[in-house]
């Protein structure tokens, strides 16, 4: 059996299995180091509805107290609407205790800097090596902050950024009937509120209730929403949508109970966003070419930034892009609400787009150029991975290759990207083509030379 | 800066105690508790005190164990609480009598009683050795928030006490910014008392006056004012509400030791209970109380340690009260928790039945004039200080459970090692006037060792 990894201290902050692996103490020792690094003032801490959640904001509560910061506990909410808090409310820097779409024995801290955004690589690596030197500069009992709680104003702040760019008005007029599956995660309650009292659907809802465990699995993708298709078909719903534990990832149903590849998700927003935003697109490598279509019928470029949130939010932010995202995982990027992923952006234009267009979910992605696309993973040995993206390369002379993130070749009427996975021994497998024939014959080249 | 003993975690804040300190110490207490059982927590108003909770409330939880956080009440409310809801313990927050920059947990056993010696050595060796019960996600505890501590620790004393014989007096408090203020605000608004309060705004950073029970203390604040306010009784507590000193109704301040042997007068006509338990630097006067009413002394070394396990190697209904010097008494109907609020209904209730005022009271004692000095002392010249001493006062009685106390009839001395810094303590009593030369020379001697 592959070597899990079941705590990870890195450059994305500290995610772990809960008990053994991820402790009180090490969280809130992170806390010590990350108020070394943000300064002494207020930092936004909230969470999303994991069970171990309260313990580990507890502990990172106290490790902000001891080095000298105040704390804005938001509780349980949305990761983009912690991000967007931070960043209104001009905090030192925000932490949210979510694994996302991690399965519920993890639980992960991540953390955003004064600007509500994650830090960059650099910064990263500072706040790291400040966790491990371990000589937090702590405040005596005069210098002690407090602990401040707001429930209620995360919500508002966070709607009414995207109600600046989405017309609340036209879907309200429509009152489409929206199947959602809230995962009993951070949006439930938030996301109820949202479709209903502010976008005026008729909402049919299952998993929003925030005091009971996710009912499946947390990543929303197509394996994973079997009983959103089957209440979308049910209720005779417009569309369906599926959250995962913390809002931040979207994953969407048409009326037909068929979920949609998150890659066709992306592309219509983007297409739906483009229509009245200026600028370009950036999406992560593994990314389909749908999106490139979709940009060059706007006439925009896309640019393509390693896979990872705060890749593809530093290359939006270098070149100004209109908007971005990652299609596998369902995040979708419009810094005109906030550099985050935000599934409320989503659901936003997407209904917006039903009401302006008339058409149904299945008739706007009939819309789109088709493509083929296949996932995979193999595992490999510790330490044979240089050797065998090496070799890999060296199969394929003369084509087109990107090694900022793992390997991806490139042919004119296809590519296939090959990444090491942060948390496992395993390659993760990306290929897409315009051909079913096409397709096969790309990765069953690309896994033969790997030796899978 | 920090001491880690069997009285718990205790230090200054930022300098010695740190959050690591305090996880540790919570996970340990949490593994050293009964699988599955509710943890109850509260805390003091020092400002240090919110870092600290959040602590412990994360140790616990991730033990396993829910917890009921009572928010800022008295060490009594949560000892109280531990046993009403049944809990598998409790944790105070909070440093008593010393100044705000230090805090400290107390960890509180099943029935909210003190851990004995044993139980906290146990506690102690789960905390060295780090190895913590760790549940999964499945078992992570949860956290509920209580505001009704005080009402339901009010309707206990009001079981006890006759609130009606002693609503009429008209009574003065120096809450010291401590917690006393919520029990007392709640026994005016709740049962119609008239306590008149000072300094009772609760303070996280810095107290009107030092926080401790003594007799200069009462004298700060509190006794000026008793006759200014026509006050029958006045009582100063410490921050957690677990001591109390007195001052009369003509403006005196009283000793700190006398409220010991006051309650022993006022209780041990009452009960079967003949023994009252105290440590070796008490005033001799609680033996002659004691022994007006066929009590005994059992004296024992100084700290809560000792007298815990004194009273449990006794059957409770033995016992009359425990007790120390410094205005902290323990009495069999609160099963033995040191509780100022409950000794200052003691002696409400002694001047109610008596139909006197407090000043008869306590002048109608014989006098006993006790002197106590600090001398700071390299510890590793202790042991031959002790041996020196005890050869130079060889004619009266020697005592070495505890440094070195001895006994002359109607008069003693006690010196022994500080708990809580290099330094030795030195005690001298004599009935009647004060030992004034006994006491210089025994500080002269020990000044010779420094």
């Amino acid at each position: 059996m592959a070597r899990e990894h079941l705590l990870k201290i890195g450059v994305s902050g500290v995610r772990g299995v809960v008990g053994e692996f991820l402790t009180p103490q090490l969280a809130c020792d992170f806390a010590q180091a990350f108020a070394g690094y943000v300064g002494r003032g207020r930092v936004v801490v909230g969470r999303d509805t994991r069970g171990s959640g309260p313990m580990l904001q507890h502990a990172v509560t106290c490790g902000l107290l001891a080095a000298g910061c105040s704390v804005v506990d938001v509780g349980v909410l949305p990761t983009p609407t912690i991000q967007i808090y931070v960043a209104e409310t001009r905090a030192r820097g925000g932490i949210a205790l979510t694994a996302s779409h991690n399965p519920p024995e993890y639980n992960a801290l991540k953390l955003f800097n004064g600007e509500g955004l994650f830090f960059n690589q650099y910064e990263r690596e500072e706040l790291i090596d400040l966790y491990h030197q371990s000589e937090f500069r702590l405040v005596g009992n005069a210098e002690m902050g407090l602990v401040v709680r707001d429930y209620e104003s995360g919500p508002r702040r966070h709607f009414e950024r995207v109600l600046r760019l989405v017309n609340a008005e036209k879907v309200r007029g429509r009152r489409f009937r929206v199947g959602l599956d809230g995962v009993n995660g951070a949006g439930s309650a938030m996301s109820v509120r949202y479709l209903t009292e502010v976008l005026g659907c008729d909402l049919r809802a299952i998993s929003v209730d925030p005091s009971q465990p996710f009912p499946r699995e947390a990543e929303p993708k197509p394996e994973t929403l079997g009983e959103l298709a089957a209440l979308v078909r049910r209720e005779g719903c417009d569309i369906g949508f599926g959250q995962d534990p913390d809002g931040d990832r979207l994953a969407v149903c048409d009326e037909d109970g068929h979920v949609l590849d998150n890659d066709d998700v992306l592309a219509l927003v983007v297409d739906a966003v483009l229509e009245r935003v200026p600028g370009d697109v950036v999406v992560n490598l593994t990314t389909s070419s749908v999106l490139d279509e979709v940009a060059a019928r706007h006439r925009r470029q896309v640019w393509r930034a390693p896979v990872g949130e705060a890749n593809v939010v530093e290359r939006m932010q270098a070149v100004g892009a209109a908007i971005g995202g990652e299609g596998s995982n369902g995040g979708i990027i419009l810094p005109a609400v906030h550099y985050c992923r935000d599934s409320y952006t989503g659901m936003g234009f997407l209904l917006e787009r039903m009401a302006v267009t008339g058409k149904t979910v299945s008739e706007l992605v009939g819309g789109l150029p088709r493509f083929r696309r296949r996932m995979g993973k193999v595992a490999f040995e510790h330490g044979r991975l240089g050797q065998l993206m090496q070799s890999l390369e060296e199969r394929f002379p003369g084509v087109e290759a990107d090694r900022t993130d793992g390997l991806k070749l490139m042919w004119p009427d296809g590519w296939i990207h090959v990444r090491a996975s942060n948390t496992e021994p395993l390659l993760r497998l990306a290929a897409e083509a315009r051909t079913e024939e096409r397709l096969e014959e790309l990765y069953g080249r690309v896994v033969g030379a790997l030796g899978g | 800066m920090l001491r880690i003993s069997q009285v718990g975690l205790r230090g200054v804040v930022g300098r010695g105690l740190t959050p690591a300190h305090v996880l540790d110490f919570a996970a340990a207490f949490g593994t050293f508790l009964q699988p599955g059982r509710c943890v109850v927590v509260g805390r003091d108003p020092r400002a240090s005190g919110r870092m600290l909770r959040e602590g412990v409330v994360a140790g616990l939880m991730g033990t396993g164990h829910d917890v009921m956080d009572l928010g800022v009440v008295s060490t009594p409310v949560i000892q109280h609480a531990i046993r009403r809801v049944g809990a598998g313990g409790g944790v105070s927050i909070g440093a008593s009598h010393n100044a705000a920059e230090w805090n400290a947990l107390k960890f509180l056993g099943p029935e909210g009683v003190y851990l004995s010696t044993a139980e906290a050595g146990e506690l102690l060796d789960i905390y060295h050795l780090r190895k913590f019960t760790r549940v999964d996600w499945t078992g992570v505890g949860r956290l509920r928030e209580e505001a009704g501590g005080i009402d339901a620790y009010l309707e206990e004393l009001a079981a006890v006490f006759d609130f009606e014989a002693v609503r009429r007096f008209r009574v003065l408090v120096d809450c010291c910014n401590g917690t006393s203020a919520l029990i007392l605000r709640r026994l005016n608004e709740r049962y119609g008392f008239g306590f008149v309060l000072i300094n009772e705004k609760l303070e996280g950073r810095a107290f009107a006056h030092e926080p401790s029970t003594t007799k200069a203390a009462v004298g700060l604040q509190l006794a000026p004012l008793m006759q200014p306010v026509r006050a029958d009784a006045g009582f100063l507590f410490d921050v957690d509400s677990d001591r109390v000193a007195v001052a009369t109704e003509r403006g005196e301040a009283v000793s700190e030791e006398m409220i010991l042997p006051m309650l022993a007068d006022w209780l041990l006509p009452r009960g079967e209970g003949k023994i009252v338990i105290t440590n070796l630097s008490v005033t001799g006067l609680v033996d002659e109380v004691a022994a007006r009413h066929g009590g005994r002394v059992l004296r024992v070394p100084v700290g809560r340690q000792a007298a815990i396990d004194a009273i449990t190697s006794h059957r409770p209904e033995q016992i009359a009260l425990a007790g120390e010097g410094t205005g902290a008494v323990m009495m069999p109907q609160f099963r033995f928790i040191y509780d100022g609020i409950a000794s200052m209904f003691g002696v409400l209730s002694m001047m109610a039945e008596r139909g006197v005022g407090l000043a008869e009271i306590v002048n109608g004692y014989p006098r006993y004039s006790i002197l106590k000095g600090l001398v700071e002392l390299s510890t590793r010249r202790i042991p031959q200080l002790l041996s020196e001493l005890e050869q130079s006062y060889r004619d009266g009685r020697a005592n070495r459970v505890d440094g070195l106390r001895v006994d002359w009839p109607g008069r003693w001395f006690h010196v022994r090692v500080s708990q809580t810094e290099p330094a030795v303590r030195v005690i001298c009593e004599q009935r009647g006037e004060a030992p004034e030369e006994l006491f210089e020379s025994l500080i002269g001697r020990v000044r010779s060792y420094v």
